[in-house]
């Protein structure tokens, strides 16, 4: 009943973390977008003519600026409680220059957000492959030169930029010939036609010896190099974690009694010191999900895969010109979505391995500083 | 007559000296520190020319750059031929010594850019700090030592914009809000856009030190020093200024040298995005955006004119400068804060 009401409050928590995010997304967008800039679309009042009445109405509705704004927020939570992440759209002139507001298409970065999760998902379990045993090596040996030496190695990765690791890696990986360095292929493998219809009606047979890039070997290589980028700048931090906690825990009683029942280095620390150690990686994972998809932005940039992170920049910062509305919340909503259900996952975890979760209560989880913000 | 008892900082100081490592750090960030704020203008005065100086001879007709330690001539006027292309000056024409090579095909100073933008970046970094622990210390501060709504409130704010990527919120700020504060600066000492940076790393990342000043005081604020001032009739803001904020100092000291690099780092990604300080001022970040491009603006690699060392030296410079303001930190932290072992 405790666990049931904790992972209540959490759930509860994760809700209004969302709510407050797409009213900043709102708040953010209206504070940018005030002046309807009708000259971008109609070329008459480009050239100098006085923009008509119907012609700024109609730039208004398109940014959104003609509606109540509270209104707006729940017709959104409604639309996204269906999944629902809106339509973009767009102004097109007719003969007579008379503007229209067209659908220019669903708001769907899915794409994106599988290359996103790939990159997350996949570089996660990479640090923990590392870190386990880097952090179990120099724990059991604090103050050795190995201990030193993975200490350093760990402090001067966590020092770079992902952008800098990335580019790095890049030319390294560049040199070997079946390691791909830039795109993204999908993990599930697609038959190409076997012929194409060109617009002007001539067919083109594909030829047999055509295989577009897809399946899970080619996704895997793709990945490589970003996953071992974000691996590389995140192992410091749990290398560091389970470091310390292999110390703490090696001279506790109950390894000394695993010891005198005569189980092996291996499996003292295997099955005895680093479960403990367990806990506060999960609590370290829950805590970095928001900063680990920033480090995706420059990740994704190096490597040319895009995914929500370039998604992100572009309709946040970088795109020439307008702010698309249901982009910016799309984005916003599925970061977010992603913040929470990470923390959620790691909740549930949490109660798994850690039955008196709902009793600390006030707990504080207090975010190491090294490794910093991106 | 008994000795009066040692200060926290003198034994902190003492136990700083004494470990080999702490030492060490020191005198690396310090040293960091001076070659910033005067290795530019000493390497000016010494080479006989700034950073900002292009020089048709530092890179050769492909537009690739010279190496480290060239003699770049440096003749009374530029000798083209009848076709537009440049001379090789006669013999006993003056060079001027570039140390670390050119910057591309510009031909400009890459040891000298690189002090400079050693200084910026440092300043934008400090600058940062100061302005996050300018609003950290009042709001965390309330949330800390008053709790109940206040500290709702706070919480709530930090942990939601915790949650999403910072640079989002940098990219946007920059791109939208304070457009109009990117040209302010001071001569070459502080450049232009450097004091817009410092002031949009420090707002987005003030979040940290606030979370970590509500956390201490929240454990300080029932202690028996502080009921004891109360008892007294101290006011709650004397309470504050004289028995909690001396005990938060350590702390921020050792959260202020990781925090100096990290928004180091983050000068770096912003370079990277294309909204740091404008590309012509040096910084760390933007002598590398320079040779790879940013974001939107990739450059692709030309063999004919790609040179390893216009990467390498920022890059050696920001590791290194970011590792040691991270064992600096590491070395407060051990001499400020013995008991804690982590």
């Amino acid at each position: 009943m405790r666990i049931a009401s904790y992972l209540l409050g959490r759930s509860v928590r994760g809700v209004l973390t969302l709510l407050t995010m797409i009213a900043i997304g709102f708040a953010l967008y209206f504070a940018v977008e005030r002046q309807p800039p009708v000259a971008d679309y109609f070329p008459t009042v480009q050239k100098g003519a006085p923009a008509t009445k119907q012609q700024t109405d109609l730039v208004r509705h398109l940014f959104y600026l003609d509606r109540s704004k509270v209104g707006m927020y729940f017709t959104y939570l409604g639309h996204l409680a269906e999944g629902d992440l809106g339509h973009t759209k767009a102004i097109t002139l007719d003969a007579a220059q008379n503007g229209h507001i067209v659908d220019a298409g669903p708001v769907a970065p899915y794409q994106a957000l599988r290359v996103t999760l790939s990159i997350l998902i996949g570089g996660a379990v990479l640090v923990l492959l590392l870190a386990l045993p880097l952090g179990a090596i120099s724990g059991t040996r604090i103050g050795s030169w190995t201990d030193r030496a993975i200490s350093f190695g760990a402090l001067v990765l966590v020092c770079t930029h992902p952008m800098m690791l990335g580019l790095i890696l890049k030319s390294v990986g560049g040199k070997v010939s079946w390691l791909p360095t830039s795109g993204y292929c999908t993990f599930l493998s697609h038959n190409p036609p076997s012929s194409v219809a060109l617009p002007n009606g001539t067919v083109l047979n594909v030829p047999p010896s055509y295989h577009p890039c897809g399946g899970p070997k080619d996704w895997a290589t793709h990945l490589i190099l970003p996953w071992l980028t974000f691996a590389l700048l995140f192992l410091a931090l749990y290398t560091r974690m389970i470091r310390a906690s292999v110390a703490e825990t090696i001279h506790e009683d109950f390894v000394r009694t695993a010891r005198a029942k005569g189980a092996s280095q291996m499996r003292v620390v295997g099955r005895h010191v680093l479960p403990s150690a367990g806990l506060r990686v999960l609590t370290m994972v829950g805590m970095e999900i928001g900063t680990a998809i920033g480090v995706c932005v420059y990740i994704e940039s190096a490597f040319g895969d895009g995914g929500l992170g370039s998604l992100a920049v572009n309709t946040l910062g970088g795109g020439l010109g307008a702010l698309n509305l249901p982009q910016v919340l799309a984005v916003i909503v599925l970061i977010t979505l992603i913040v929470i259900v990470g923390n959620l996952i790691v909740d549930m975890l949490y109660v798994f391995l850690d039955p008196r979760v709902g009793l600390q209560r006030g707990q504080q989880r207090t975010k190491s500083l090294v490794g910093g913000v991106f | 007559m008994p000795r009066r008892p040692v200060g926290p900082w003198r034994s902190g100081w003492r136990r700083l000296r004494r470990d080999r490592g702490s030492l060490t750090s020191l005198l690396a960030v310090s040293v960091i520190v001076l070659v910033a704020l005067f290795g530019g203008a000493t390497a000016t005065r010494v080479f006989g020319h700034n950073g900002d100086t292009p020089f048709l001879y530092a890179a050769n007709t492909d537009q690739k750059a010279v190496g480290p330690w060239s003699h770049v001539p440096t003749p009374k006027s530029p000798l083209f031929d009848a076709y537009g292309q440049l001379q090789t000056p006669p013999k006993g024409t003056k060079t001027t010594l570039f140390v670390l090579g050119s910057d591309g095909p510009l031909g400009r100073d890459e040891l000298i850019r690189l002090l400079d933008g050693l200084r910026t970046s440092l300043e934008v970094g400090v600058g940062a700090m100061l302005v996050s622990l300018l609003i950290a210390l009042p709001l965390g501060s309330l949330a800390g030592y008053f709790g109940g709504a206040i500290d709702a409130v706070v919480s709530q704010l930090t942990e939601t914009i915790m949650a999403f990527p910072l640079l989002l919120f940098l990219l946007f700020a920059n791109r939208y809000l304070i457009s109009d504060f990117r040209s302010v600066g001071w001569s070459w000492v502080v450049p232009d856009g450097a004091p817009a940076e410092a002031l949009l790393i420090g707002v987005f990342t003030a979040f940290y030190p606030t979370r970590l000043i509500r956390a201490e005081l929240f454990s300080l604020r029932h202690a028996e020093f502080v009921e004891a001032a109360h008892m007294v009739g101290a006011s709650n803001w004397r309470i504050l200024r004289r028995h909690l904020l001396p005990h938060l100092a350590p702390t921020l000291l050792v959260w202020g040298a990781i925090a100096v690099g990290t928004n180091i780092l983050a000068e770096v990604g912003l370079s990277f995005l294309g909204v740091g300080v404008q590309a012509s001022v040096p910084t760390l970040g933007s002598l590398l955006s320079t040779v790879w491009g940013t974001i939107f603006n990739p450059q692709t690699y030309n063999s004919q004119v790609y040179t390893p060392w216009q990467t390498v030296f920022p890059m050696v410079a920001i590791v290194v400068t970011v590792v040691s303001l991270n064992r600096f930190s590491e070395a407060l932290r051990r001499a400020m804060e013995p008991r804690e072992t982590r």
